[in-house]
């Protein structure tokens, strides 16, 4: 039951799979996510420099390079639905309506953070969104558990879960599929495979190959291999698996991605040479889409850089206001470890 | 008032919170077609069917956290582990996602979630399946811990754990589940965080929880002395009002637990004891806990590394010499 990859299509040139998807997804849409995309790049890049500039602590995990991936999975799945992620979070939470004052509040440790400050760069929250998790592979029960809920309490919800290439070796992701299609739960796993789990190559790391593919058809569920550099590719997949999703059959999804960064800010990546980064950077998320809508007309290069520049004014003014934003107040430390009745 | 045994006692909470609230489920090994390992189940799934009784394979670690998700998303599930020494294979889903979300997320999301199960030493089941879980778990902010000794608070405690908006583990004892205690037909709670003094005293306050206590109480009935008898009843948050109020009064305490003795609740209620009674002390508080060894096979030496009763007297004769 292993499925296609889904960039191209079989009987379609790429051109021509491109136009499809394009005109499916709306030139309004499209723009809309080059502009998500270039915003979550300047939050990661300022976030990034904040940190270094000693504003930020702990550890912070950069999407950059990721993008289209969950901006494409949040447009075509919709924002009411259960989300879950790693602690490579930041974008995801933007994505579910939390504003980048709030987000870059938290990161700065600030009271108007997403979390109070209190969960940081790893722990980011939204409405529908259950939280960047910090170990690798512990929220996939999680996810699963949202769907168990969305399914209890009849609602045309599914559960969406973003896992990296290395939760793929944790026990918690045989036990999450192997309950989640035993139970047909409405839960979709994302593994988006950058490559690399920490310093650490994939195939170091996992036995396999084409990980969603090859067990996917082990848990009778379908498994798909998806190019998570494409956001139209990414689009069209998840627009049409969710159907699938909401009819209770679980879904296990790879998306092969490139990490631009290190696998947090403290990590130089001296495991990957010079030019190995520059080809994976060619292969940006953004540059795709870019090209895509200027071939089609819809933006001008003098338009993206306008985008650019906004998104760019977006951070800026989110690093103001978490600059200015207040501390937590140490009177509020022990408040909120349980909650009231 | 009916005399009914503790897995009855069990059962009629979950039974009757399931009649209240249909967000409550229950889910674990054998919960439903076997009818429960230790029968606290029993005909569950024939009243509330399969999509509320749940069994679940041998995966602790993806049910409990199941579960948790479950519960951060508008449930009320109840984990049976078949016994808490399992709850270690899903321990990162209690501890890094159930203990630590509500605060975590900036009291955006509340895990309302009970984890229940027999506790500690069952008869002569050796080193693995013998832990007492509550000094590990009740170290975590953000859990709650309750050890039921008796039938009647079994059942309030369980109740008052389903109602409550955090995960709360109810340490039961696999050896207690046929213990019969009276309990009223009417509805009742027992409140979270209250010990209680079972008997009053004036020589010397022993301290116990779960099925220890019930050992204390023995011993207390053999005894010649006027000691006052305190149960936890649960362990996180500890009820250390009650424990002050006793010691000032009877200047001398023992806290027998059948945990291990290093770091366990003994060691906290002593320090905090130390802490707020050290000028009303007469002698130095006494503990009697399961000693610095894995749990042996061997009849006569399980019995000699829990609290025993020889243990137990001499440790009272101790304190009060």
């Amino acid at each position: 039951m292993t499925e296609q990859f889904f960039s191209t299509h079989p009987n379609l040139s790429r051109k021509e799979f491109v136009a499809k998807a394009l005109e499916e997804i709306g030139a309004d849409q499209a723009l809309e996510a080059l502009r998500q995309m270039y915003l979550i790049r300047h939050l990661e890049t300022r976030g990034e420099a904040a940190y270094q500039h000693g504003k930020i602590g702990g550890f912070y995990h950069a999407y950059s390079g990721q993008e289209a991936i969950q901006v494409a999975a949040v447009q075509a799945i919709g924002v009411d639905n259960w989300w879950t992620t790693t602690y490579r979070c930041h974008a995801l939470a933007l994505l579910l309506g939390e504003s980048p004052d709030a987000i870059m509040a938290e990161l700065y440790g600030k009271v108007t953070g997403v979390a109070k400050g209190r969960g940081g760069s790893m722990h980011l929250y939204a409405k529908t969104m259950l939280g960047g998790f910090g170990i690798v592979g512990g929220h996939l029960p999680i996810a699963t558990g949202a769907a168990f809920s969305a399914k209890y309490l009849k609602e045309k919800r599914i559960s969406v879960c973003f896992l990296g290439d290395g939760a793929v070796a944790q026990g918690a992701f045989h036990e999450s599929l192997n309950l989640a299609a035993l139970w047909e739960l409405p839960v979709l796993f994302v593994i988006e495979n950058n490559q690399w789990g920490m310093g650490t190559h994939v195939q170091r790391a996992i036995a396999f190959d084409r990980m969603a593919e090859s067990q996917a058809p082990s848990y009778g569920i379908k498994g798909y291999t998806l190019n998570g550099m494409d956001y139209f590719g990414c689009y069209t997949a998840f627009k049409e698996i969710a159907k699938e999703v909401h009819q209770n059959k679980p879904v296990l999804v790879e998306c092969i991605c490139e990490r631009f960064k290190g696998h947090s800010i403290s990590d130089p990546g001296l495991y990957r040479s010079k030019s190995e980064l520059e080809e994976a950077q060619k292969k940006d998320p953004i540059l795709l889409l870019s090209q895509v809508l200027k071939d089609a007309k819809i933006v001008t290069d003098a338009e993206i850089a306008e985008i650019d520049h906004q998104a760019k004014a977006v951070v800026m003014e989110a690093l103001k206001f978490a600059d200015e934003s207040k501390e937590p107040s140490l009177a509020t430390l022990e408040e909120g470890v349980y909650a009231p009745d | 008032m009916p005399l009914i045994e503790m897995r009855e006692a069990l059962r009629q909470a979950i039974d009757e919170e399931m009649e209240r609230d249909s967000k409550v489920f229950i889910l674990g090994e054998e919960v439903g077609e076997y009818n429960g390992a230790y029968k606290v189940t029993k005909g569950l799934l024939d009243k509330w069917g399969p999509g509320r009784v749940l069994d679940t394979p041998i995966a602790e670690l993806g049910f409990a956290g199941l579960a948790i998700g479950a519960a951060m998303t508008g449930l009320r599930p109840i984990v049976e582990f078949m016994s808490f020494n399992f709850s270690f294979v899903g321990a990162d889903q209690i501890i890094s996602n159930a203990a630590k979300m509500y605060y975590m997320s900036g009291e955006r999301f509340s895990v309302p979630i009970v984890f229940r199960g027999p506790n500690g030493a069952a008869a002569q089941v050796s080193s693995q399946h013998s832990h007492c879980v509550e000094a590990i778990y009740a170290h975590f902010p953000g859990l709650i811990v309750v050890a039921p000794s008796n039938a009647y608070d079994g059942k309030g405690l369980l109740k008052s754990a389903i109602r409550c908006n955090n995960p709360v583990l109810v340490l039961e004892s696999e050896l207690d589940y046929g213990t019969k205690g009276e309990v009223p037909e009417k509805e009742y709670l027992v409140p979270l965080g209250k010990a209680k003094v079972v008997q009053e005293g004036n020589d010397l306050t022993l301290i116990s929880h779960g099925r220890a206590f019930n050992l204390c109480k023995k011993v207390v009935e053999e005894l010649d002395l006027s000691i006052e008898l305190i149960d936890l009843r649960t362990i996180k948050p500890l009820d250390i009002p009650t424990l002050i109020k006793s010691v000032q009064k009877t200047h001398r305490c023992v806290i027998v637990e059948e945990g291990h003795s290093f770091a366990g609740v003994a060691s906290e209620v002593g320090f905090q004891l130390a802490e707020f009674c050290f000028d009303y002390l007469d002698a130095p508080i006494g503990r009697v806990c399961q000693r610095e060894t894995p749990m042996p096979y061997n009849r006569g030496l399980e019995l000699e590394t829990l609290p025993n009763a020889r243990r137990i007297k001499e440790k009272i004769y101790e304190v009060l010499r």
